[in-house]
């Protein structure tokens, strides 16, 4: 039987209706003794991964494995405003250029207590270089997931078009012999030598190579004046802008290296293994080389991510989980996952074996990290370092267009980066004052 | 001399309780509106009203966001004084605003104006127009930043047909601003569009019909009739656009990321990284009541200027 709803119950029912979703929403949550845990996710695969972490947690430690997936540009301004509100998971994933700044603010809580309480956990097992990113102010904030040097890419079917012997797979070619290859196999608009990205993140390995730092040891002031640097600098930026072995560059935002390489007309690019999951679609051979040596050698950038946990996580079974918790997303069983799915180097030496071929020279990042061939620097970074990369991003790119010399960009930026030197210490005296 | 039928009620005449009139927002009409309004109210105060009391406290706080707060009392504004980057993103703004705003509202008052001529179709047309408008900035974006590509870009192809050799838009000192605004007015003029075309058609004819009995020409029917007419919209226009001008972001941050150099580093953009990606809340706030207050004053302007340049025909 039917009944007619009058305007005023039907406004009622609404009105009910939209209280209950309202309040349905507000408590839907995580359920309690559940495994958050916070990273980023960009694409497809990149999820299925993190899927497969997941059910691994489960099966490891027995309790729901509630991960929060987050496109890579949009992680840091979620993760703040979760470590803000008190929201964020038990642990959280972050770029190694960030942990300094989470942790200079109290944002993390240092690892050493619950590692010296744990006879099962063997730091030692990580590549140096992953632990020196995961550390801040001597103490160990974060445990490394993924940790890999800088290398050469460069186009095998190209080079064997051109007639030019393929390089070494293990000794590092001199940075003239790379300019002169990279001049050789330049044919514009056709055919290009080599791409990398307009920013700081590639021109530190150039300089890490030639001796030279974008500061200090101490971190007291800027040294990208120094000789050194220099001297690195002005040789990228001339491949860029004098020699012309670059494809044009059309946009500073969207200028990719790994783009440009895609199209299979550049000889060489700059990157990290990261981008062999990436490069694997190419439609010609290719393989990787150590990074060009410079002055000190072939040492370019080593990078990495870690988990972390933030410090809001109460003491107790929160904590007890959220420790079992990363050590199980850092546990060589879950980076064999992501090593075997080609996402990146692990960070433990007892996974390295799951990152396999192709390309056919992908052992040589292991290698290098241990030291057998070349070498790598890790990256240095402030507990600022937004900033600094923020400043650098404004007028560096400006010398890749040939708009401003290498000196003058470099004489404008001393003095504003000196400024936030001067902040990095101000925050390492604040951060050491709240004994963190 | 009118006399008052409805006197006061005097004191051979006391009120009966009952008749105790009932306070104004307490009678069941005035309940009804402000249960109407609540939602909105509620909006108001938790998403601007109380973020802009917070920004205020927040100004005179040093806060990294993690850590607790310290008072910095109005040492936060004080650096707003030797901050090149802020003024540089200030001047950004208002140039980005001088060239958007006058050029949005003549393209959109002059295909309003096309679109009032009672063309075939017209509303496929007017369709096809309000479209920019209701595509999102992102999508919108990246299809600009591909037009002005060097080399391969349509935009440079078109001008190569004149002869014309295009810069390099986006990467340029000169033209990554003048880039930014052809892509913003292209992107909001439906807005002022439609606004226009609902102020045209509300025009009455016999006024047009008056004018040209008195022998007006087309443009003195424009200058005389039309703009008069038109002004409240356009006045709505103006006070809209500058507003949203000096609020400009999405697009900087996608096709320059401010640069190069700090070209296209706009205030919003500015406040956005002190605030979230180098953690400087308080100052970041400071800039944010700057930017408020400078909205505020332009508007104030505007209002003060309105009483004698808009016409309400009323």
């Amino acid at each position: 039987m039917h009944q007619r709803l009058s305007r005023r119950s039907f406004l009622e029912l609404t009105g009910l209706a939209g209280l209950g979703a309202a309040v349905a929403g507000c408590s839907s949550g995580p359920p309690a003794g559940a495994a958050t845990w916070a990273m980023w996710s960009s694409s497809a695969a990149e999820k299925k991964v993190w899927e497969d972490f997941s059910k691994y947690v489960e099966q490891q430690l027995k309790v729901k494995s509630v991960p929060t997936l987050t496109p890579s540009n949009g992680y840091p301004t979620k993760l703040d405003l979760q470590l803000v509100s008190g929201t964020a998971g038990l642990v959280t994933a972050i770029n190694g250029t960030l942990i300094p700044t989470y942790a200079a603010r109290g944002a993390h809580r240092p690892l050493d207590d619950l590692i010296e309480a744990d006879p099962d956990f063997d730091l030692d097992d990580f590549y140096q270089p992953s632990r020196r990113i995961s550390s801040f102010n001597q103490k160990t904030y974060a445990i490394g997931f993924d940790v890999a040097p800088t290398v050469m890419y460069y186009n095998k079917t190209l080079l064997q078009k051109a007639g030019v012997d393929l390089p070494s797979r293990t000794e590092p070619m001199s940075w003239a012999t790379f300019r002169d290859l990279a001049i050789e196999l330049t044919k514009p608009p056709d055919q290009y030598g080599f791409t990398c990205a307009p920013a700081i993140d590639d021109l530190v390995s150039w300089i890490y190579c030639a001796g030279g730092n974008v500061m200090n040891d101490q971190a007291t002031r800027s040294t990208l004046g120094d000789p050194e640097a220099m001297e690195a600098l002005q040789f990228v930026i001339d491949l860029f802008v004098k020699d012309k072995v670059t494809p044009p560059i059309k946009n500073l935002v969207s200028e990719s290296s790994s783009s440009n390489f895609m199209q299979g007309n550049v000889a060489f690019m700059q990157n990290g293994p990261w981008q062999v999951v990436n490069i694997r679609k190419a439609k010609f051979d290719w393989d990787v080389i150590p990074f060009p040596a410079g002055a000190v050698g072939s040492t370019p950038r080593v990078s990495g991510s870690s988990f972390a946990i933030p410090s809001g996580v109460r003491e107790g079974a929160d904590l007890d989980l959220a420790w079992k918790l990363l050590k199980t997303l850092t546990s060589t069983g879950a980076l064999d996952i992501y090593a075997k799915a080609g996402r990146n180097n692990p960070a433990r030496l007892s996974a390295g074996s799951a990152f396999q071929p192709p390309p056919d020279n992908l052992g040589i990042v292991q290698q290098i990290l241990a030291g057998k061939i070349a070498g790598g620097h890790a990256f240095d970074v402030t507990t600022n370092w937004n900033q600094v990369k923020q400043l650098l991003g404004q007028d560096l790119p400006r010398t890749f267009l040939g708009q401003v010399t290498v000196a003058d960009a470099i004489a404008g930026l001393t003095p504003r980066l000196d400024v936030l030197m001067r902040q990095h210490q101000d925050n390492i005296r604040q951060a050491t004052a709240r004994k963190g | 001399m009118a006399v008052d039928t409805v006197s006061a009620p005097t004191a051979t005449a006391p009120p009966h309780p009952a008749s105790k009139p009932t306070p104004r927002w307490r009678n069941r009409e005035s309940m009804t509106a402000w249960l109407f309004i609540l939602p909105s109210l509620i909006g108001f105060l938790v998403f601007t009203a109380g973020p802009v009391v917070a920004a205020g406290v927040i100004s005179l706080l040093d806060w990294n966001l993690f850590s607790s707060p310290t008072w910095a009392g109005l040492s936060n504004f004080a650096r707003l004084g030797p901050d090149p980057t802020f003024w540089s993103a200030l001047g950004n703004t208002a140039y980005f605003t001088f060239l958007s705003v006058p050029l949005t509202i003549l393209v959109s008052l002059l295909l309003a104006l096309l679109l009032n001529q009672g063309l075939h179709r017209i509303a496929v047309f007017r369709s096809l127009l309000l479209l920019p408008y209701a595509t999102i900035t992102v999508a919108v974006a990246f299809v600009w930043i591909w037009l002005y590509i060097p080399h391969d870009g349509l935009v440079n192809a078109v001008l190569g047909v004149f002869g014309i050799t295009g810069p390099a838009w986006l990467i340029s000192d000169n033209w990554a601003m003048p880039a930014l605004v052809v892509m913003s007015v292209w992107k909001s003029f439906g807005f002022g569009m439609v606004v226009f075309l609902a102020g045209l058609q509300a025009i009455p004819q016999q006024l047009y019909e008056a004018a040209r009995v008195d022998g007006s020409s087309a443009w003195q029917s424009f200058r005389n009739v039309t703009l008069p007419m038109l002004s409240p919209a356009l006045f709505f226009v103006i006070v809209t656009s500058i507003i949203g001008s000096f609020q400009v972001f999405d697009q900087a941050l996608i096709m320059t990321n401010g640069g190069p150099g700090t070209r296209t580093t706009t205030l919003v953009m500015y406040i956005y990284r002190t605030g979230f990606e180098n953690y400087d809340q308080g100052y970041a706030a400071a800039q944010s009541l700057v930017l408020f207050a400078f909205i505020v004053v332009i508007t104030a302007a505007q209002f003060l200027m309105q009483r004698r340049l808009v016409h309400y025909d009323n």
